[in-house]
């Protein structure tokens, strides 16, 4: 008979043991740094996006596959917010997928940290792309990202709202006090219910333009601030008189409407923002039409506008397979096939034979079209904001909600966001 | 957690109870052995992880670079940071305000459900189902429905000429959705009051009747010491409870605390310095202190228990 504890000492033993070699058994490790048609290699690709996105991504994969019958490419998506999250524990695991896209607001978070490769070491083909536009995939001379389309601020506005108020359509030659009075204008005709916009000095990017509109710049080379004390609190003041106006829309409002925004939801009838945000509020809004034009400046020949890299393509510094990643960024950026998948979705395809390979109807056409408008204002586009800048960037926007409310005056909603920045800046340097 | 076992201890080491002789060995062994999967991953998975989160609150991590030793600096930063302070506010107005009136709704309703009457069975599982889904994400997501602007609530107050708006976006109502969310999550301690409530013999309420006392009397010196064992443990439970919420103040404010801060919690607060801004050695800093405070407010509750709670089997 067999004796009962020793019975269940051995059945626990073999069950923790078990349990114990099967984790042991998944760490075997794959080799090879190239594939081939019979033995291809498989590379992991994420973006962030919606459902829109993602089949867009399926297809261009499988394109891609078809002409790369080496190399699979294994993707994976997720919403923006999440998709930091987890870049962040797999960076601290080394464990970042072999490609991935990427936004400017972490270029040098990861970047100047070693995550990210050298693109200068592989081979992507960047000669289709203007030159000004490449330095802001660049950190002290090292190419982490390559730009796969562009975008630009520009105001949106709704032509069928505003007509229905009985107010002429902006032309997009305003300074900031007639872009002022417009707002003014819409918040009184609107009544309660439409709005002139959301309060535009939240946005850190448009204050990024007015610094430029104003010759200052936003950081400097040290990855200190460029601008002082006095030039954010001019910034905010700007629209000191239309907060808790028609002109602005509340915040209690707008903090309802997430995750959709107050123009997607048809609450105000202006916005500022990118310009490759388009499919979406029109699909948000349900509007018929929206249209675009330049955001305002008080130097009529500077608007400070720029093409900024919508999102880009980077590497994991640690992927073993370095050539098949290259050559998916590359089809990713220049191939014209790829741009038809896309249209503006991404923003205006950077590369110009993608470009020239895309036809633009409808609303694509509109925002290939703002930006052909406003070429002759563009600038260089600014480098690569300084490490923890997604943190400086959503420290502006929640300090100016705070404004909103009224928790904070101008002059100390600038010292909590200088505070932060200037402890952000000590703790990365 | 680290409560009932203290309170078995507290009833074992009566007189009254017989102590088991000790059989250890063989038996012993086996058990140890069943405990060992679980064992291992309490170590790796739970020890392991907070020795090293102490490490790294004395460091500079930031999830990429190596951890730099600070020393005290996370900690002492902490407190001349304005968010910080106002996630200790929030996070206190939440604890102090939302247990009381949830035990307090728990323990009324488990009275109500005490009685003997057709149906109770069903009651119980009625009144207990919210607890099952109410932590879960979708009940966040109707909470913020029905307290945003036209929602339920606000007609509903709309129509007895209340008009507040929307909660959700309102900073000063924010906290009161909070609680109320909490308060109607009141199943779990509602089921312990309720088996505490059984364990009270009837015949005490029955003498007492018989000398005239009224139900508030019976409440006070019947109800309230047989079931302050409970009672406490109750109390403690949902004040280490509150002290973490997270879950629903992160969906409900999109994982920013907003509106102006009104739902910023500690954990929230913990979550964001180092998710989002790759903080880790501060946010491991935070995670330590606040086990730190309620390791001590633990403490106190134990303290001043013994004024108050009454063990069966105490001879006072």
């Amino acid at each position: 008979m067999i004796d009962r504890r020793k019975f269940l000492t051995t059945v626990a033993l073999g069950t923790a043991s078990a349990a114990f070699l099967s984790a042991c058994g998944q760490s075997s490790s794959s080799s090879g740094q190239t594939g081939s048609a019979d033995n291809p290699v498989s590379i992991t690709y994420t973006w962030w996006g919606n459902d829109d996105r993602a089949e867009r991504t399926r297809k261009a994969i499988a394109l891609f596959e078809s002409k790369n019958p080496d190399i699979k490419v294994n993707g994976n998506f997720s919403d923006f917010a999440g998709y930091w999250q987890k870049r962040a524990t797999e960076a601290a695991g080394g464990g970042l997928p072999d490609v991935m896209q990427w936004d400017l607001s972490y270029l040098r978070d990861y970047g100047q940290r070693n995550q990210l490769l050298d693109l200068g070491t592989v081979k992507i083909n960047t000669d289709a792309f203007e030159k000004s536009l490449l330095p802001s995939g660049q950190i002290r001379g090292k190419t982490y990202g390559i730009p796969t389309s562009t975008n630009a601020f520009a105001v949106y506005y709704d032509p069928a709202k505003l007509a229905s108020l009985g107010i002429a359509e902006p032309d997009g030659s305003w300074n900031y006090k007639e872009f002022n009075a417009f707002l003014a204008e819409v918040g009184a005709k609107g009544n309660g219910t439409l709005f002139g916009g959301t309060d535009y000095t939240g946005i850190w990017w448009n204050f990024n333009i007015w610094l430029r509109q104003n010759n200052i710049k936003a950081f400097t080379d040290e990855g200190k601030l460029g601008f002082s004390k006095d030039d954010l609190k001019k910034w905010w003041n700007l629209t000191a008189d239309l907060r808790g106006t028609g002109a602005i829309v509340g915040e209690d409002k707008a903090t309802q409407l997430l995750p959709k925004s107050p123009f997607g939801s048809n609450v105000t009838a202006t916005e500022v923002t990118w310009d490759n945000f388009m499919a979406g509020y029109l699909a948000d809004s349900g509007a018929k039409e929206l249209k675009l034009v330049p955001v305002p400046s008080d130097d009529p020949d500077n608007l400070g506008l720029f093409l900024k890299p919508s999102m880009l393509m980077v590497a994991s510094a640690k992927t073993k397979y370095k050539d098949a990643a290259a050559r998916f960024i590359d089809f990713m950026v220049n191939d014209p096939e790829v741009g038809q998948i896309f249209k503006t979705s991404r923003g205006v395809p950077a590369s110009k034979t993608q470009r020239d390979g895309t036809t633009f109807e409808g609303t694509d056409k509109l925002v290939v079209d703002y930006e052909k408008s406003i070429e002759k204002y563009l600038k260089d586009a600014p480098e690569p904001p300084i490490v923890g800048f997604g943190t400086l960037e959503s420290t502006f926007k929640r300090v100016t909600q705070d404004l909103n409310y009224g928790k904070l005056t101008v002059d100390g909603a600038v010292d909590a966001w200088f505070k932060e920045a200037e402890d952000l800046i000590k703790q990365n340097a | 957690m680290t409560q009932s076992p203290t309170l078995s201890r507290r009833t074992a080491s009566a007189p009254s109870q017989p102590r088991k002789s000790r059989r250890r060995g063989p038996d012993a062994r086996a058990g140890y052995t069943f405990l060992l999967p679980w064992l291992l991953g309490f170590i790796a998975l739970t020890v392991g992880p907070m020795i090293s989160s102490l490490y790294l609150s004395f460091t500079n991590y930031n999830l990429f670079d190596a951890p730099k030793w600070i020393g005290f600096d996370n900690y002492t930063t902490l407190f001349q940071d304005e968010r910080f302070l106002q996630s200790v506010g929030v996070t206190l107005q939440y604890v102090v305000f939302g247990t009381p009136l949830k035990l307090a709704a728990a323990l009324a309703i488990a009275m109500l459900l005490n009685s003997k009457r057709k149906g109770q069975g069903f009651y119980r599982s009625a009144f207990y189902a919210p607890s099952l889904i109410g932590a879960s994400v979708s009940i966040a997501i109707v909470w913020k429905a029905m307290f945003g602007d036209s929602g339920p609530v606000d007609q509903g107050l709309s129509f007895f000429g209340i008009n507040l708006g929307g909660w959700v976006g309102n900073p000063n109502m924010t906290m009161g959705m909070m609680i109320l969310l909490t308060v109607w999550q009141f199943g779990a301690p509602m089921v312990i009051f309720l088996a505490g409530l059984k364990q009270i013999p009837t015949d005490l309420y029955e003498a007492a009747s018989m000398d005239g006392a009224g139900p508030v009397r019976k409440f006070l010196n019947i109800t309230w010491p047989m079931l302050s064992p409970v009672i406490f443990f109750n109390l403690l439970m949902e004040t280490i409870h509150a002290f973490q919420i997270f879950a629903s103040a992160y969906i409900i404010s999109n994982g920013e605390g907003g509106p102006a801060g009104s739902t910023l919690f500690y954990t929230l607060y913990l979550y964001l310095r180092g998710f989002s801004d790759f903080r880790m050695g501060y946010a491991s800093a935070m995670a330590w202190l606040l086990v730190i405070v309620v390791g001590i407010i633990t403490l106190i509750f134990f303290k001043t228990s013994k004024s108050w709670v009454h063990y069966s089997g105490d001879s006072k």
